[in-house]
């Protein structure tokens, strides 16, 4: 089904690409900014850094205060976040058209005179604000720190992806004054971003207003190394087991899969969706409803850009089953999903839920502006939003049978278990570990519970 | 807000243009919806959303919580789970395979007030869905094994969230609030003992009685082109009856409190490295549509950003924490004003104690700078925030639910931008007095519970996890 949102782009002389998408339903702007830089550019003794970062950049700059970037938005009716991952940084705020301006002169001096901000109070505050982000979502918290194991063991020590972007205590520490001068100097400059606008906006006066406000900087970030090669999959299974104060235990089987980019990646995430990303998918209609050996079962495909993507298979054990019965009907999903293929079936049920999928992630103006950036800044394709579902459809069943077979093999598993630790067992002295951080509380109940593993502000 | 003021030279940043003047914002208002009676009795509210290609369909049932017998209570939330299990007509896994071939997502929960039911499809295939969420809403097999099943991951899942400490301070809390007579002083999804008892009988009785259209709303938002919506739901929607269903029980005063819910209580995690905590009092609930415009405005300058008076505090120069929020929580009658959040374990009790010294120093009043950037953030923010069909949609069921009017938004809006600093502290005023505070912390008590116990706050109750 082809998308026609109408999309405009160009690129000024300092490098800075901006893509506008109008929209005119609401009187608000989303502006989006993605600079090309992640966790997976982090130097050793320096994990977590490029977290922290983003965090300073709300701390003043030449001409704003510290705060001022969210007390000045917010008074003019913006919603304004930034989130790090492996891949890329985020900045974004939505403003009402009036606002727009401003919004993109705050961006711009920030994104331009950072430094003469920048202070050692500020560092050690923000420090200490990261710290307590890393407590509050993976240390204080059940199966915290499982995905962070997940990268350790699938991915080889020193690759870009080992280690996770909140990175360790220890690194935080670490990091000085001068870390963050030469962090900006090296990555942060037009020509390592993309400038998206989504909304109330021509495309004549949104590259007018970019122009005029980040045109006078200068060409500043220097060159990338070229991407990483893309990794095999493993030859032979590796695993790592943990006991841990949780309610259960829960298996994480990882594999390395293509690089996001291709039609290749796509058909992994398909093979992965209908081995578990549907309710009638195998893993859920073997093991949930049929042996009852599970609790849940998620599956996930995780696009990523240096040479590697990570596919995830999670089960929560029911309780009093055994865990290598469980990951041997998950091995042996995998090798029938090689060796059979998928049915016309399964694959009409991925498309219909993608697409539904599809068009909600790109209903709000903030998203789909963080969509484009994405596919702008990492692969080139301002226009990726408008052809997504159409790659998607050209994806065959034989091609879903073929990528299975190469990357989604029994003997191609890293595994993470985490066991509960007896109840009987001397429970002093080790924190309980835990996974994803609660995002609400309700006064009675159940509270939201994000599951996203991005870095937050 | 305690903001410093932009730094008046910029000899540093050549060629960059003075900073910008704002523009007004353009008049806005919440979209008007469409609204008329199915033949059933059903309010349906159509909202035309042009350039929003999934639909977005809510179903409001009236059927509050405290229907659930005592001794099953979870059998709501449960219920909700298994409607699309299988039906008559799709039984078993056939169901769910209808449903994804439909490209729809379907779901249903439990609130205090009722049961919610959240569908969402591609706009060419809204017939189709309509006809199945009707099918699992009046027809659900609500087989034997699948109840077993689901009591079985329901249990998992109370384990689950104890050992989180967002959901167990959340619990505590309630058990320590209100009055162990009202059902909101529990687990909304029950309890280990009330969920392990549930039957399939349980749960096919609870459906006959009270899933029923009686005082129901259905809500549809999205790009409309081309769909005869009225016939559609007419033909879906408006044609459900249940002459089996129990009358309503009706929600018409506030929960009764605990008599000692003026204390702080200590969940006690031996070696956490954060304290969680829930603070809270009583609130205000919407019912004079008129008065609730200056509490959204208090929580977002008490507890609604990083320069807020709590992150201000807190976060921006203590880095205590990653972030603090508090919320003026309506419920059908009464309400509630929460702060939550998690603090570094050894600053457990001096956040506690700051955390109250910056609550009930709002009692000393708001600052005029403080009214302007609350009143703005609140108003200016609203086109944003209802941007798709979901947020409408959303908001829309909500309004029915809690029986408000349908302009209450728009009107809301207005009255905030009305707003002056006295209308701020009288509401404060209303609400908030010096030491009538529940705390709940979900903590390591043998290192932190002392230290809380000293700083004269309240008598601290030490539970376990």
């Amino acid at each position: 089904m082809p998308l026609d949102y109408a999309i405009h782009e160009r690129t000024l002389t300092n490098g800075l690409r901006v893509v506008i998408q109008p929209d005119h339903r609401v009187p608000t702007v989303t502006v989006n900014i993605w600079v090309n830089v992640g966790s997976r550019h982090e130097s050793p003794g320096r994990t977590g850094f490029a977290h922290l970062f983003e965090h300073l950049m709300f701390q003043g700059s030449a001409n704003v205060a510290s705060g001022e970037h969210f007390s000045a938005l917010m008074a003019e009716g913006g919603r304004l976040n930034a989130t790090t991952w492996f891949d890329r940084t985020n900045y974004f705020e939505t403003v009402p058209t009036g606002a727009l301006e401003l919004a993109l002169w705050l961006e711009a001096d920030r994104h331009g005179h950072l430094l003469e901000a920048v202070n050692q109070a500020n560092l050690d505050n923000q420090r200490d604000v990261v710290k307590e982000e890393k407590r509050q979502r993976y240390d204080n918290v059940p199966y915290g720190h499982a995905l962070s194991d997940v990268y350790a063991t699938i991915f080889p020590a020193g690759h870009p992806y080992h280690h996770p972007t909140i990175g360790s205590m220890e690194d935080l520490d670490a990091a000085l004054l001068l870390d963050v001068h030469t962090f900006y100097k090296q990555y942060y400059g037009p020509n390592n971003s993309v400038l998206t606008l989504v909304g109330d906006v021509t495309p004549e006066d949104g590259f007018a207003l970019v122009k005029k406000h980040f045109g006078h900087l200068p060409r500043s970030a220097t060159d990338q190394r070229p991407r990483l090669p893309q990794l095999p999959p493993l030859s032979h299974p590796v695993r790592l087991e943990r006991v841990e104060d949780v309610p259960n235990d829960r298996l994480y089987l990882a594999f390395r899969l293509p690089a996001e980019g291709g039609s290749e990646y796509l058909a992994t995430s398909i093979a992965l969706d209908v081995l578990g990303g549907l309710t009638t998918s195998r893993l859920e209609t073997r093991l949930v409803r049929g042996d009852e050996m599970a609790n849940s079962v998620h599956t996930a495909a995780m696009g990523l850009i240096d040479g590697v993507s990570l596919g995830l298979v999670i089960v929560d054990i029911a309780d009093g089953q055994d865990v290598a019965q469980v990951e041997n009907a998950v091995v042996e999903e995998l090798e029938r999903l090689g060796a059979e293929g998928v049915t016309e079936a399964e694959m009409q049920a991925v498309l219909a839920q993608s697409e539904r999928g599809w068009l909600t992630a790109l209903a709000a103006n903030d998203d789909r502006a963080d969509i484009i950036s994405h596919f702008a800044t990492l692969h080139h394709d301002a226009q990726y939003i408008n052809t997504f579902l159409d790659r998607l459809g050209e994806i065959t069943a034989t091609r879903v049978g073929e990528v299975a077979r190469t990357w989604l093999r029994g003997h191609q598993r890293a595994v993470v278990t985490y066991r509960a630790r007896p109840a009987t067992a001397d429970r002093a002295g080790e924190p309980a570990e835990g996974a994803l951080a609660a995002a609400g509380v309700a006064g009675d109940g159940v509270a939201d519970v994000a599951t996203d593993t991005v870095e937050g502000r | 807000m305690r903001l410093e003021h932009t730094r008046e030279a910029a000899q540093s940043t050549t060629g960059a243009p003075a900073r910008p003047v704002i523009g007004p914002p353009a008049d806005w208002n919440f979209p008007s919806a469409r609204s008329f009676a199915l033949a059933n009795g059903m309010q349906a509210v159509v909202h035309d959303v042009p350039g929003q290609y999934v639909i977005s369909v809510r179903a409001s049932i009236p059927l509050p919580l405290r229907s659930e017998p005592e001794r099953i209570e979870g059998v709501a939330a449960l219920m909700c789970r298994l409607l699309d299990e299988g039906t008559a007509a799709h039984p078993g896994q056939s169901f769910a395979q209808q449903m994804e071939q439909t490209g729809m997502a379907m779901g249903a929960a439990m609130t205090e007030a009722g049961l919610g039911i959240d569908m969402d499809v591609p706009a060419r295939r809204l017939g189709d869905a309509l006809a199945l969420m009707m099918e699992a809403v009046t027809q659900p097999d609500l087989a034997a094994d699948d109840v077993a099943r689901l009591v079985r991951t329901r249990l998992a899942e109370i384990e689950q969230e104890r050992a989180s400490a967002p959901h167990r301070a959340a619990r505590e809390f309630a058990a320590t609030f209100y009055d162990a007579s009202e059902r909101i002083s529990r687990p909304s999804g029950g309890t280990h003992e009330s969920v392990a008892a549930i039957t399939r009988e349980d749960v096919l009785d609870f459906h006959r009685r009270h899933m029923a259209p009686a005082g129901a709303a259905v809500v549809v938002a999205g790009d409309l082109t081309g769909i005869d919506i009225d016939a559609l739901l007419a033909e879906h929607v408006g044609a459900w009856e249940n002459p089996d269903a129990a009358p309503r029980d009706v929600i018409t005063a506030p929960p009764q409190t605990a008599a000692d819910r003026t204390r702080i209580v200590f969940v006690d995690r031996p070696g956490s490295v954060q304290s969680e905590f829930i603070v809270g009092c009583l609130g205000p609930d919407r019912q004079v549509e008129e008065a609730w415009a200056p509490f959204p405005v208090l929580a977002y300058l008490v507890g609604g950003s990083p320069t807020a008076r709590i992150d201000a505090v807190l976060r921006e120069e203590r880095g205590y924490t990653y972030g603090i929020r508090s919320t003026f929580r309506p419920r059908v009658r009464g309400g509630q004003f929460l702060t939550h959040g998690s603090v570094r374990a050894d600053a457990t009790a001096e956040s506690v104690r700051e955390l109250l010294d910056i609550l009930e120093g709002g009692l000393d009043g708001f600052s005029e700078a403080e009214r302007g950037a609350g009143v703005d953030y609140l108003a200016k923010t609203a086109p944003g925030r209802y941007d798709t069909a979901g947020a409408i949609a959303d908001e829309a069921a909500g309004l029915a639910l809690e029986g408000l009017s349908s302009t209450f938004t728009s009107d809301n809006l207005r009255r905030i931008r009305a707003l002056g600093v006295a209308d701020l502290d009288a509401a404060w005023r209303a609400w908030i007095a010096p030491g009538e505070w529940t705390v709940v912390i979900v903590g390591d008590a043998a290192d932190h519970a002392d230290a809380v116990r000293a700083l004269g706050r309240g008598d601290v109750t030490v539970v376990p996890n």
